[in-house]
């Protein structure tokens, strides 16, 4: 009897496990739409409260007009996206339409799970877009995964009232170069306070994006993903000066460096800081929490030898290959990243759009608000960087980049230690 | 010769309190300081939660924070009420927590006194497989765990989380259970069988009393675990109407550690509200079952 039990449970695990392998190859790809009516799901990360509400506006707005296309909007976070859509899609249960950003989802591109949306998407919303922003969304055999839609770069915000009690003039010009922010960091400091206050607690992704106004590409990416490392004086140009503004001229809050973007922007307000070094999306906290009469600007985008020139790294817009309805979902997204829709979005998150008409359209609605002239200049130079196709890049960045770079900026090590480590440290992952 | 007896002078005794008064008046100050400490020490994260709760976006980001807030600013509460659905999202944890915490107690409580009681060579296995099963990671078991749940039609379903939580509990409720039960003296049992009671008359007269404290510590572990677990909810739940708590208060976090503070403040504190009305319910079982526990000789 007890042997006819133990037989029986035996064979009901084994049924089980069988039945999971056989699941667990079901990731193929769609080629094939559903015809007729269909809905779709759509995991959204938008988390200001203005942007939610576009988002939930852009929906109803649809489903309204495309009642064969019903669109399902669900709620998810920047946080876990990755670890949730590493799970989903594994089990078959990815949501139809993907919001998330493209250094992110091309590792899941690189394994088969994003549909490429090229055929879908209309002219409209292809000429609107750069090919360098474009580029970020393409995999190496040509297909385009995501509709790219905002930008974030990293902007230097500046407490006008700081400059002026110190003699500063505010720059107005096209550009920033690192040397002027130096030099003005170094007349902003005296009396306690520093010149600028910049959130490193985690500063591969800062490092990595503005190493481009240096020419450091970090990266030689090939087709597949493979890449070798080149740690030269272009790459490591960025954390120099950080470092020296840190620890020689003191113009910058050592502190602060070990903090996140958010943690520092009290220092800002509170006028310990008179510039902040930060993602442009942290202008809609400041606007929030700033009391009032505090003056602030954006500062012309930061510029190295090479120019103004930022990673590009844009939210994106994706279509599950396991969806039954891949058209119907590019469809979707093809309204989405209408320029009308993406300047409501931009406007909300503070962020830039990926579509040149959406700039405009931000930049001519928001003309009485200054700040946003120079953050929408920023997007103009954002680039692709090979990083974003590198096959173990997220690996590198978490256990060798950040860990290696946070030393650095504590001044527990060397620049040479430093390049020693990021070389070394991809020579050991890849 | 006369001899006169005289009696010891009787002297009356002064008044001194006994020693163990005496260090009883100095210590108790102590002990009530100490335990105002430890009350503190507990409910400083409510209090804390309460006040930034009641704090405005620019006091939130002052470089120079008080405590208490200056200005009380009640709209946190109604943000965080309209923007994630709490009141929904608390009964879908309710109903998960609570049927977890039953099925690990109906569980746990037989498997418990076998491990306990019970003399066979499945007894050490049976411990050490308890043990082990506590040291996989679970980021290791979850896509598994997802599949298996597909599988069974489990998947966007609060009985998936149930059956998740109730593996994920169980180890650990029958390990603090059997601790428990191998406290009772077996003689109180022996007792009873001496006196004509049958197994299960000795197990529901004598054992389960004797083991309310410890059902209520294990139905509490069980229940406030469930209560709070995000990652499985997070994978497993996907229908906004199925959401539990955690997730909903995740709705409040942005990007690069962008957080609405007051609003996440205030939904948390709200969502603290059923754990501490179900540790309200029970406490007083837990603390009169640690009494009842007494044996004498």
């Amino acid at each position: 009897m007890k042997r006819k039990a133990l037989l029986g449970i035996g064979a009901a695990a084994a049924l089980l496990l069988s039945g999971c392998a056989l699941n667990g190859g079901d990731s193929s790809n769609s080629t094939e739409s559903a015809t007729g009516p269909v809905t779709l799901t759509f995991q959204s990360l938008a988390y200001q409260d203005s942007t939610v509400a576009a988002v939930k506006d852009i929906v109803d707005t649809w489903n309204k007009k495309n009642p064969d296309i019903q669109i399902k909007l669900t709620q998810g976070t920047w946080d876990n996206v990755h670890d949730q859509l590493v799970t989903q899609f594994q089990g078959g249960t990815a949501p139809d339409i993907i919001h998330d950003e493209s250094s992110d989802i091309m590792g899941f591109a690189q394994q088969g799970y994003l549909a490429d949306i090229s055929k879908y998407l209309t002219s409209d919303v292809r000429n609107a877009v750069s090919k360098d922003v474009w580029d970020t969304v393409t995999t190496s055999d040509g297909k385009i995964v995501a509709a790219p839609t905002l930008l974030q770069t990293y902007v230097v915000f500046a407490n006008t009232d700081a400059l002026a009690v110190e003699g500063v003039t505010v720059p107005t010009g096209k550009e920033l170069s690192w040397d002027d922010f130096q030099d003005m960091a170094k007349k902003l400091t005296a009396g306690g306070k520093f010149g600028v206050g910049w959130g490193l607690k985690q500063p591969t992704a800062a490092v990595m994006n503005t190493a481009l106004g240096f020419d450091g590409t970090f990266f030689d990416t090939q087709d597949d993903g493979t890449a070798t490392i080149h740690v030269g004086d272009g790459e490591l140009a960025v954390p120099q000066r950080i470092h020296a503004m840190a620890f020689d001229d003191r113009s910058l809050d050592p502190v602060s460096l070990t903090q996140s973007g958010t943690d520092v922007l009290p220092g800002f307000l509170s006028g310990k800081y008179a510039m902040y070094v930060g993602g442009n999306f942290l202008a809609q906290q400041i606007t929030e929490s700033a009391g009032a009469g505090f003056a602030w600007t954006v500062l012309p985008p930061l510029a190295g030898s090479a120019g103004p020139v930022q990673a590009a790294n844009p939210q994106t817009m994706s279509v599950s290959a396991q969806s039954k309805a891949p058209e119907q979902a590019a469809k979707f997204i093809d309204y989405f990243s209408s320029a009308e829709n993406q300047a409501k979005l931009a406007e909300g998150d503070w962020l830039i759009p990926a579509s040149k008409p959406a700039r405009d359209a931000v930049a001519a609605q928001t003309k009485d608000t200054p700040v946003w002239k120079p953050m929408l200049t920023s997007g103009d130079g954002l680039a692709s960087a090979p990083f974003q196709k590198a096959k173990n890049y997220p690996q590198w960045k978490d256990q060798i980049a950040t860990p290696a770079l946070q030393q650095y900026f504590a001044n527990s090590i060397s620049l040479d230690d430093l390049r020693a480590q990021l070389t070394d440290g991809w020579s050991s992952i890849g | 010769m006369t001899q006169t007896l005289t009696r010891p002078r009787q002297v009356a005794p002064k008044f001194t309190e006994p020693p163990a008064r005496r260090a009883r008046t100095f210590t108790r100050p102590l002990q009530y300081l100490a335990l105002l400490g430890y009350v503190v020490f507990l409910g400083f994260p409510l209090l804390f939660l309460l006040s930034t709760s009641l704090k405005t976006p620019q006091e939130l980001q002052s470089a120079d924070p008080s405590f208490l807030p200056k200005h009380l600013n009640w709209a946190n509460f109604g943000d965080a009420v309209e923007k994630a659905d709490l009141a929904q999202a608390a009964g879908n944890s309710l109903l998960v927590a609570t049927l977890t915490t039953v099925v690990v107690t109906v569980i746990s409580l037989p498997a418990a006194y076998a491990l306990a009681r019970l003399r066979t060579r499945l007894r050490g296995i049976a411990t050490i497989w308890i043990l082990l099963s506590q040291v996989f990671p679970f980021i290791l078991i979850v896509i598994p765990v997802f599949l298996v749940l597909k599988q069974v039609g489990l998947v966007n379903n609060p009985l998936g989380l149930v059956l998740v939580y109730t593996v994920w509990c169980l180890p650990f409720a029958l390990w603090m259970l059997r601790g428990y039960v191998a406290a009772i003296p077996v003689d109180l049992e022996e007792a009873g069988a001496i006196d004509g009671a049958g197994r299960p008359r000795v197990l529901r007269s004598i054992v389960l009393p004797l083991l309310a404290p410890g059902l209520v510590a294990t139905s509490l572990f069980t229940f406030i675990s469930s209560w709070n677990e995000f990652f499985f909810a997070l994978v497993l739940i996907q229908d906004p109407g199925l959401r539990t708590l955690p997730l909903t208060l995740a709705r409040f976090f942005g990007a690069e550690g962008q957080v609405q503070l007051g609003q996440l403040a205030a939904a948390s504190l709200l969502a603290t509200i059923p754990s501490l009305v179900f540790f309200l319910i029970i406490q007083r079982r837990l603390t009169s079952g640690l009494m009842s526990g007494a044996v004498k000789g």
